[in-house]
């Protein structure tokens, strides 16, 4: 069971969160730690998402990735200082 | 013009020639609007089917499919359907009514969140709270259900938005989707395994055909001359008469399909996912194998099988990249061909009774090209995939992720109206016919020529076989012996219906499905205790396939 922290940013619109969240609990990714505000410029959220699964944390990155409101990830394996982007979305 | 009148000009703007749908109240504004449209609704009998056909329409096309229902139940009935899209990744927009936006969230009369409901099971959907994001939301709705990978949309409709009046303007163009070009890194690491292998396998899946990359993928297996085996969903990708051609892989593959995979030391796979179905026990799948992933979704690479190269980016242009002549494998080849003829499909010696594989054979041989084969899910499903043959991957409807029982004859449906000049034969059984019956008014209603074969053991039969060979032949709720007399029904619905009981009447059958210009239902009476032969058990190895055992 490891422990992985994502950073992403995605479009404030309706059910965003709820998508976000709902994917991970889906794939069997358990969510221990959820913190959500609003980006800079008002349109979007920026997430701190951190999750305990034995599955991949790659995979579950490129599946965030895939939803359409998500702009952005990256993730922190162990230490939350060593973010690596995993790529940006696009439509 | 009111919300609904823009909704309609704006599907009509996005070539939206068909729907599929129910009214009811909250979607009526729609209904309304749909009578000065050009385009054509057709009515079901159960919101279910109308997102079945939307789904059989978009296989048949390679065009998006739209539905429609109403708030509440109407919703709720589209849910399988929409999902049946998501598990298969077809694009269909699925459009519902919804409650006025002042009572969302006060659990008014036909009031569902359809929005949160549907959210594991669409590609993306929209709540349209506000009517100048229509015209947005419906280019992009298109524009997401058939890029990339595709899938369904949702696109909930509020009844006072659908009756606001107002100046509502068409979206901006979103422009071409281009998945881009493959990562060089990637193609260079897969040219050189592909040059290394000695025993290599080509593993095609549904994503070539929804990719429009056949011709491509046809190119790539004639450059490199490797063995292809297909999932459900891949046949047709490449002919099944292709001397390359190894068949279906998986639980109910063709066995040296599986010997193929379960011996190469190099698996090419093009877009396909690593289903259970397809790979049993997938710590014992191509065990000698390494990996080459093309796939346009990212996400599939890496999720169940670690892949050595992976080929993201426009499939097209990975596979011209990838055609390259192999010189060292002619003994491979040799070797693949030499399991295809021994483990060639047989069938049962002449007896009275009627042999499903052997009508199905017979009945694709002499179909013509332009034959679309909807099937249902069950024993039926798997005989199709094994002994019918395609010459388009569009011309196979098949439920493959779901195994949605009731899929076969809405979607015979939507293949029709998509169509109108193919031959379209729905195959079925006595379990999945029942599911989606009242289809039949829908076929007489539009007078559609669909040909449905019905296979009849009495039996759920994909479950009794499992309860037979898995579960001590305890058999739980599986007896059909007291099911309706479906010609009598079908004639009952409008539908000529013929019965057949005897292998000598089938040639009649087979003549009547292939001449006749309307409609007709062939009630055929199998063994209760057919079985489909070969069988991967649960949780085992495509090494360990089962074979026939007579009884």
């Amino acid at each position: 069971m490891s422990q992985t922290t994502y950073q992403i940013r995605l479009k404030h619109s309706e059910g965003a969160l709820v998508r976000l969240l709902g994917l991970a609990r889906r794939r069997r990714f358990d969510v221990t730690h959820f913190v959500a505000h609003p980006a800079p410029d008002g349109d979007f959220l920026d997430v701190q998402m951190t999750v305990e699964s034995e599955r991949s944390e790659t995979v579950l990155a490129r599946q965030i990735e895939n939803l359409l409101d998500v702009t952005y990830v990256s993730i922190a394996s162990d230490s939350p200082a060593a973010y690596s982007q995993v790529g940006s979305a696009g439509t | 013009m009111n919300g609904a009148q823009f909704l309609v000009k704006a599907l009509e703007k996005e070539g939206v020639d068909i729907i599929f749908g129910y009214p009811g109240g909250a979607i009526m504004p729609v209904y309304d609007a749909l009578l000065d449209s050009t385009i054509r609704h057709v009515l079901v009998r159960h919101e279910q089917a109308a997102a079945l056909a939307a789904d059989g329409y978009a296989r048949a096309t390679g065009k998006v499919g739209v539905c429609m229902a109403t708030s509440g139940p109407g919703a709720t009935n589209l849910v399988t359907g929409i999902a049946n899209s998501f598990m298969d990744s077809i694009p269909v927009v699925a459009i519902t009514g919804q409650v006025a936006t002042h009572l969302l969230g006060t659990d008014a009369f036909q009031e569902v969140d359809i929005f949160g409901i549907t959210l594991p099971v669409v590609k993306h959907s929209f709540l349209a709270a506000q009517g100048d994001d229509l015209g947005a939301i419906v280019h992009e709705a298109f524009q997401i259900a058939r890029s990339g990978r595709p899938g369904p949309v949702l696109i909930d409709l509020p009844k006072d938005i659908a009756n606001t009046v107002g100046d509502f303007r068409f979206a901006d163009s979103l422009g071409s989707n281009d998945l881009g070009d493959p990562p060089l890194e990637a193609i260079a690491h897969a040219l050189e395994m592909m040059r290394e292998s000695r025993r290599p396998v080509i593993y095609a899946g549904g994503g070539i055909g929804m990719a429009e990359a056949v011709a491509e993928f046809r190119a790539f297996v004639a450059g490199t001359r490797i063995p292809v085996v297909s999932t459900l969903k891949a046949l047709g990708a490449l002919p099944t008469d292709h001397e390359l051609f190894m068949g279906m892989m998986g639980m109910h593959g063709n066995k040296a399909a599986n010997i193929a995979v379960q011996s190469c030391d190099l698996l090419i796979c093009t877009g396909a996912r690593f289903d259970d179905r397809a790979t049993g026990k997938l710590s014992g799948f191509a065990p000698h194998a390494r990996v080459i992933h093309i796939d346009a979704d990212a996400s599939e690479i890496g999720k169940l099988r670690q892949a050595e190269a992976g080929v993201t980016g426009d499939m097209r242009r990975a596979l011209k990249q990838l055609t390259i002549p192999l010189d060292d494998i002619r003994e491979w080849r040799d070797e693949c061909a030499a399991n295809k003829v021994s483990h060639a499909w047989t069938y049962p010696p002449d007896s009275r009774e009627v042999s499903a594989t052997w009508f199905l054979s017979q009945l694709s041989a002499q179909a013509n090209g332009n034959t679309i084969i909807a099937s249902d899910v069950g024993q039926h499903q798997m005989w199709v995939a094994q002994h019918c043959s395609f010459a388009t991957p569009r011309n196979h409807l098949s439920s493959g992720g779901l195994g949605t029982m009731g899929f076969g004859l809405p979607a015979a449906i939507g293949a029709q109206m998509g169509r109108p000049d193919a031959t379209v034969i729905n195959v079925t059984g006595d379990g999945s016919i029942m599911m989606n019956l009242q289809e039949l008014a829908t076929l007489k209603r539009y007078d559609l020529p669909i040909k449905i074969l019905l296979f009849d053991n009495h039996m759920l039969g994909m479950v009794r076989q499992w309860q037979e060979l898995f579960h001590n032949r305890r058999y739980s709720e599986v007896d059909l012996s007291d099911n309706p007399d479906f010609a009598a029904v079908a004639r009952a619905m409008g539908i000529p219906a013929i019965r057949v009981e005897e292998s000598s009447e089938v040639q009649s059958a087979i003549d009547r499905m292939l001449s006749e210009p309307g409609s007709l239902l062939v009630h055929v009476i199998i063994h209760s205790e057919a079985n489909v032969w070969p069988i991967v058990g649960p949780g085992k190895s495509n090494s360990e396939m089962m074979e026939e055992r007579r009884r």
